[in-house]
């Protein structure tokens, strides 16, 4: 089914988005608020009353907390006062209320204007845009082509032939705030139609990236938001929008990864959309309706917020430092560096994308059909349904199913992983250092590194080398970029110092005569951990 | 009765048989497929099957030569084979069956870590040559589980009180196991969440049968007998819990319980220790299902670091590279203080 011709029916289904928009959003509020009733009991955990406290109560304790509150805790506060008086019928009134409210918080848009300029001419006025007007020409020279410097490759035609056939749930790794719009342009080049996700709320503080954001399909994911009638809504949201054949994209990593390791604990709220979509489809006479689920890997030759992100892991406070909000991404001069000097370099960023699972984790064909592990196609209808053949509601079951595939995604990540030079040096470098402190932990690595830390260029390179050949010679253990495999490893070297010394605020490695010195630590292990899952040579 | 209330049985040895005369005698309808035409022309025209001759196969229970038809007509499947033909009856009953399809083995058994056929598919479960994963790769269905515990063949006929665990990650696997294989009080099946704890502790209770068996043929006293058996739980459960099984499993019916009932005459692991004991070593000593799991277990307790001084001298025994007399080893751990 490999093919190049341009996609049908999957092309941009977001287009008629904006005219589904309030016929998505009753049929959230229809489900959620039958939902809530029908499992409602007076005077347990479910009730009514019950669930309109929760988010009285989250609601009253976040404001309290924020610096703004510009009036809305009234609002909550009235509501913890009504409920003792109000009736069954007026509780039921107000969950429609609030259902609807969220609902539409969390609802995105659609313009094809702003995806045709984002698009087309876009790449190039975007870059005239983050370029200071002083080097107007160079920002233009360098960013002319932005899309350019997003190379998708991997399972492509396979992703597009079940775009015709079925609805595309792209499941990407997670490394920065730019990978939404890296995706985007990957998907583009790619052929792949757009997808609709789920962007943190905190990302549509960036005006630039919120403009596009807001009119390219992203719903609104408000993280702060931690009760159960607010999640409710969300995973509605991106039920309703599957059953609709919109195609969708989850970071199955939940937040940005702090480490750069690849992620292999997976947040799996959203991807449990895909089991309950596929479900009502099945029950509604649809089991021809097929979910695809398709991994993805988004490989940053250098990460914006590198820097924010391996201090908030490794500090011992940040691991609770659940959102980010005064990173690189928010600092607009950080994301003018990052488009002149990252995306400048050819190929700076490889989204590669995996062969689909259906929702259960099971491989498919070629044809899009759903195969066991033995080779054989199933119906995946089956797998939701009971012994009589009827559709059975069974939530434990279904998280289940969603954590198999979880672990499918987990286990082919590594796979698809494709490593920049300025992973490679980074590996030898600090599988150099570890060897030197006996140790391969970073805070004693951090503890020993009082004095200056350098490596011959000459051990470098052969250590490069043959990192290469172990990489080359294990396919589980991911890939080379498709564009350089011909480079040479002296090259190699080169082109990551010049990476790894010009872009972050704090070098990462330099090159002073003979010796390549390691400025800092932090970083270094941070871009090389992107090669953590390769064991160290001779213990394979 | 219909499909949902149907027990098909895979395999007519004596635990199947056993099994499925308890069921039927339930007057629950069991449907048991056997490769061997005879032992189910048996089954149907004299209501006997020569594997366990004394067991009343009463009429609710039929038996199939044909896997397609035990697959239409049961969701709940018992796979009931010895494990050396767990992979290929897999493989042919998958064929057969769905996503919807529940399959629950009774196969105490452990491959060689080294045989695992998916030992780098997952990175937060156990994977040892599990018959779960075997199982995995041959069928459709994600919804597996395991049935162990100490219910003997004779006791499940003459009717004797016996009790069993289910466990499996899917709730409705255990659910629907306990709905239809529950028959008190002559059967009492238990749950549990814990898939490998009681995969792990039904296979290594073989291996420990083994050390019983050894440790009997010697003429030790039932005091060191009691220290083995307690340290053997006691072993068994840091292995598990280094895998991610919870201990207490081991304390439970697919470990202690099972392992008081196996240290017999009529178990092929107690036998075996014996010939051992009395310093009989042949070809055939690895051949158990008890010894394969000492092999593999102590290969496994290997990998996670774990001290396993039984399984470790069971397994040193078996190949030969232990004295059979030699055997104080299994009674404890000498570096360890505390219990």
């Amino acid at each position: 089914m490999a093919s190049d011709r341009p996609v049908r029916e999957a092309e941009n289904r977001l287009e008629r988005f904006n005219t589904d928009r309030e016929r998505l959003l009753a049929e959230v509020e229809r489900r959620v608020v039958a939902r809530v009733v029908a499992s409602s009991k007076p005077g347990t955990d479910q009730s009514l009353e019950y669930v309109l406290n929760d988010v009285a109560f989250n609601e009253i304790r976040r404001l309290e907390a924020s610096k703004s509150k510009n009036g809305a805790l009234d609002r909550w506060r009235d509501l913890s006062r009504r409920l003792l008086a109000m009736s069954e019928a007026e509780k039921e009134s107000e969950l429609r209320e609030l259902v609807r409210f969220y609902g539409k918080d969390v609802v995105g848009n659609f313009d094809p204007r702003v995806y045709k300029f984002a698009t087309g001419i876009g790449p190039s006025i975007l870059g005239a845009l983050f370029s200071p007007m002083t080097s107007f020409k160079e920002g233009l020279a360098a960013l002319g082509n932005l899309d350019a410097r997003i190379q998708p490759d991997g399972e492509i035609d396979l992703a597009r032939a079940c775009a015709e056939r079925g609805t595309l749930i792209v499941t990407p790794t997670h490394s920065s705030n730019m990978d939404s719009p890296a995706i985007g342009f990957g998907l583009l080049r790619a052929h792949l139609p757009p997808t609709t996700y789920g962007a943190g709320k905190n990302l549509f503080t960036n005006p630039f990236i919120s403009f596009f954001m807001r009119n390219l399909g992203a719903y609104r994911v408000d993280r702060r938001l931690r009760f159960e009638l607010y999640k409710d809504v969300l995973k509605e949201y991106s039920t309703v929008l599957l059953e609709h054949g919109y195609h969708s994209l989850f970071f199955p990593g939940g937040t940005r990864n702090r480490s750069n390791i690849i992620e292999k604990h997976l947040k799996l709220g959203l991807l449990g959309t895909s089991v309950t979509a596929y479900k009502n489809l099945v029950r509604e006479g649809m089991p021809n309706k097929r979910l695809y689920i398709v991994p993805a890997t988004i490989n940053y030759r250098l990460v914006l917020e590198a820097e924010t992100l391996i201090d908030d892991y490794l500090a011992e406070t940040g691991k609770s430092r659940f959102i980010i909000t005064d990173d690189e991404f928010s600092r607009v001069g950080r994301m003018v560096e990052f488009f002149r000097k990252i995306l400048a370099h050819e190929g700076s960023v490889i989204v590669r994308f995996g062969r689909p699972y259906d929702p259960f984790g099971n491989d498919i064909t070629d044809d899009g059909e759903s195969i066991d592990r033995a080779g054989r196609i199933v119906d995946p209808a089956s797998f939701v349904r009971g012994a009589n053949g009827e559709v059975s509601d069974d939530d434990q079951r279904d998280a289940e199913y969603t954590r198999a595939l979880g672990r499918r995604l987990a286990g082919v990540y590594p796979r698809l992983t494709v490593f920049h030079s300025t992973h490679l040096l980074a590996r030898v470098i600090y599988d150099e250092l570890c060897r030197r402190g006996h140790t391969r932990d970073i805070y004693k690595l951090l503890r020993l590194a009082q004095g200056e830390c350098t490596v011959p260029v000459a051990d470098a390179i052969a250590g490069v080398d043959r990192l290469r050949a172990r990489i080359a010679a294990t396919p589980a253990y991911g890939a080379e970029h498709p564009g350089y495999v011909q480079q040479s490893s002296q090259d190699k070297v080169a082109d990551a110092v010049k990476g790894l010394s010009t872009f972050h605020t704090r070098t990462i490695v330099e090159r002073t005569g003979d010796n390549l010195r390691v400025g800092d630590i932090k970083l270094l292990y941070y871009y090389q951990n992107r090669t953590a899952h390769i064991p160290e040579e001779g213990h394979a | 009765m219909s499909r949902a209330d149907t027990v098909g049985i895979v395999g007519a040895g004596r635990f199947g048989t056993a099994l499925g005369s308890v069921l039927a005698r339930a007057g629950r309808r069991v449907l048991i497929w056997s490769r061997d035409a005879d032992v189910v022309r048996a089954i149907e025209s004299e209501r006997a099957c020569p594997r366990l001759p004394e067991a009343p196969l009463p009429a609710p229970l039929d038996a199939t030569g044909d896997p397609k038809r035990l697959a239409t007509e049961a969701r709940l499947l018992v796979m009931a084979v010895s494990s050396t033909n767990v992979r290929d009856r897999a493989r042919e009953l998958g064929e057969h069956l769905d996503g919807s399809h529940i399959v629950v083995h009774a196969v105490g058994a452990l491959s060689s870590p080294n045989n695992s056929p998916r030992s780098s598919a997952s990175a937060d479960s156990l994977h040892f040559g599990r018959v779960s994963e075997v199982l995995q790769e041959g069928l459709p269905t994600l919804k597996i589980g395991v049935i162990a515990g100490p219910a003997l063949p004779a006791d499940l006929v003459l009717g004797e009180y016996s009790s069993m665990v289910v466990a499996s990650a899917f709730d409705e696997v255990v659910a629907e196991s306990r709905r239809l294989l529950n028959a008190p009080p002559v059967l009492r099946v238990y749950g549990s969440k814990d898939l490998a704890g009681v995969e792990l502790a039904s296979a290594l209770v073989g291996a420990y049968t083994v050390a019983l068996g050894l440790c009997d043929g010697l003429g030790m006293g039932i005091g060191p007998r009691a220290v083995l058996i307690t340290r053997a739980v006691a072993e068994a459960s840091r292995l598990g819990a280094a895998g991610g099984a919870q201990p207490r499993t081991f304390a439970g019916l697919a470990g202690l319980g099972n392992l008081l009932v196996r240290a017999t005459e009529r178990s092929a692991d107690y036998q075996l220790g014996r010939r051992l004991a009395e310093g009989i070593v042949t070809a055939d000593n690895q051949r158990t299902e008890g010894a394969r799991a000492a092999i593999a277990g102590a290969e496994l307790a290997k990998q996670l670091r774990v001290r396993t001084p039984v399984l470790t001298g069971v397994a040193a025994v078996l190949a030969g590279k232990a004295e059979p007399r030699d055997t104080a080893s299994l009674l404890g751990d000498s570096v360890a203080t505390e219990e």
